[in-house]
């Protein structure tokens, strides 16, 4: 387990040295949040239904939009070479690199939830079922992310194609995560167990399939 | 002269005793379309330095990346039964975080010891302390090239270097200390395979594979 952990501290050491991205993407989760009331207009009736489905969009799209440099770094440097090489394999490596990523976008992202959710005038009894459905469904899409950026990897427009094969694959997150956020009795709902099922799978299936993508994309690509 | 005398000597007693430690039969490699090895055969055993030469484009980097397992073979086999440590052109550093930091994360995602003495010996074999704890991005090419090099003084010493292009871009001294540490690796009982177009480790009387290129 050792050398699993010592691959995510170096991708948080690697990620507090460009600390500056973090900023960035939640100025963009920020900003899509802040553009949606713009375009719809003051009208309370039509906005307030909205507050929990914009969270979830804007969520989306900034999880996204920081994922086409995933693994790109570190094949231009050679790390992936050595991680190939190294005990750690690369499905281990894959699940590490999730975690990591997480960490430095999921996470900011949901600790500045509550403060949108203040903004979009959620009421506060909404909030534990939004909170925890967001919890679940960014790590899910982080795996997610996870496989697209593996399977675009040293594609050119890689950014454009990782959007295309994750976005709808997103769905299913989507849907179960919007539901269970919006339910009105309590935290547990049908549809949070079922977004949590989504995350066990994707959890399984991630680092396997991150691993053969990039096994095959180094290797049918080379350098 | 006297210490040349001892490593041949000692490099003939660990031959003596081992097999093939790397054995590599009839190898074709392909990139892209691009049949760029074909029919290669190789032996190494412990203790043998070999040089892989050849003009650019012969497929020297293609195939220490096949041995290295980051390529397949399109026909014939490689067995190694020794582990490989590879430096290629690419040298595996994060330009975001220190020399130190890289070296200390190498190290602990192949299971050495990271601890605070190993890596500053690690570091000081080629001579990287003066610049270890600076961010790689603001190193030259080989300051760079040195630190990925240092990687090399935690390697088990039964092990097979993987070296591409390992002396390019070091000045003379380093170049030295390479010549040095690739020896006395040998002289340990480990093998070096190394890309190259300059003089390495000519000392210790180098075999030499040559890689014609298919263009002739």
């Amino acid at each position: 387990m050792k050398p699993f952990f010592s691959q995510i501290e170096r991708d948080l050491l690697i990620a507090w040295q460009n600390r500056q991205d973090i900023g960035v993407m939640l100025v963009f989760f920020v900003i899509i949040i802040a553009l949606f009331p713009l375009a719809i207009g003051a009208n309370a009736t039509v906005l307030d239904p909205l507050g929990v489905p914009v969270i979830w969009i804007a969520a989306l799209l900034a999880i996204l939009a920081g994922f086409d440099q995933l693994f790109a770094q570190d094949v231009r440097d050679g790390w992936l070479d050595q991680i190939a090489l190294s005990q750690l394999g690369l499905g281990w490596y894959a699940l590490a690199k999730a975690i990591s990523n997480w960490l430095t976008a999921g996470l900011p992202l949901f600790i500045m939830t509550p403060l949108m959710a203040m903004m979009l005038n959620i009421p506060p009894q909404q909030w534990p079922p939004l909170l925890i459905a967001l919890l679940i469904g960014s790590m899910g899409l982080t795996l997610l992310c996870v496989i697209g950026a593996a399977l675009a990897e040293g594609a050119r427009r890689g950014t454009a194609l990782m959007a295309l094969l994750i976005l709808p694959l997103a769905v299913p997150l989507l849907i179960f995560g919007t539901l269970a956020s919006q339910n009105d009795r309590g935290i547990i709902s049908p549809h949070l167990m079922l977004l949590g099922a989504v995350f066990a799978l994707l959890l399984a299936l991630a680092p396997l399939v991150a691993a053969s993508a990039l096994e095959i994309g180094e290797t049918e690509t080379g350098l | 002269m006297t210490n040349n005398d001892d490593t041949k000597t000692a490099r003939k007693t660990v031959l003596s005793t081992a097999d093939h430690h790397l054995q590599i039969n009839q190898l074709s490699v392909l990139r892209g379309m691009v049949l760029v090895i074909s029919n290669l055969s190789h032996q190494q055993n412990a203790g043998d330095i070999c040089c892989l030469t050849g003009p650019n484009g012969a497929g020297k980097s293609t195939l220490l990346r096949a041995i290295a397992g980051r390529l397949p073979a399109a026909g014939g086999d490689i067995n190694c039964v020794v582990p490989i440590f590879y430096v290629g052109h690419t040298n595996g550093l994060s330009g975001a975080i220190s020399g130190r930091q890289n070296l200390a994360g190498w190290a602990k995602i192949n299971g050495f010891s990271a601890t605070e003495n190993a890596i500053d010996t690690a570091l000081s074999s080629f001579a990287t302390n003066r610049f270890a704890d600076l961010p790689v991005r603001v190193l030259s090419l080989g300051q760079r090239r040195r630190l990925a090099l240092a990687r090399l003084a935690l390697a088990p010493a039964n092990s097979l270097w993987l070296l591409d292009e390992p002396n390019a871009g070091l000045d003379q001294a380093s170049s030295r200390i390479l010549d040095d540490i690739v020896q006395k690796h040998a002289t340990a009982g480990g093998m070096v395979l190394a890309a190259t177009h300059l003089d390495f480790a000519a000392a210790a009387k180098p075999r030499s594979l040559h890689l014609p290129g298919l263009e002739t």
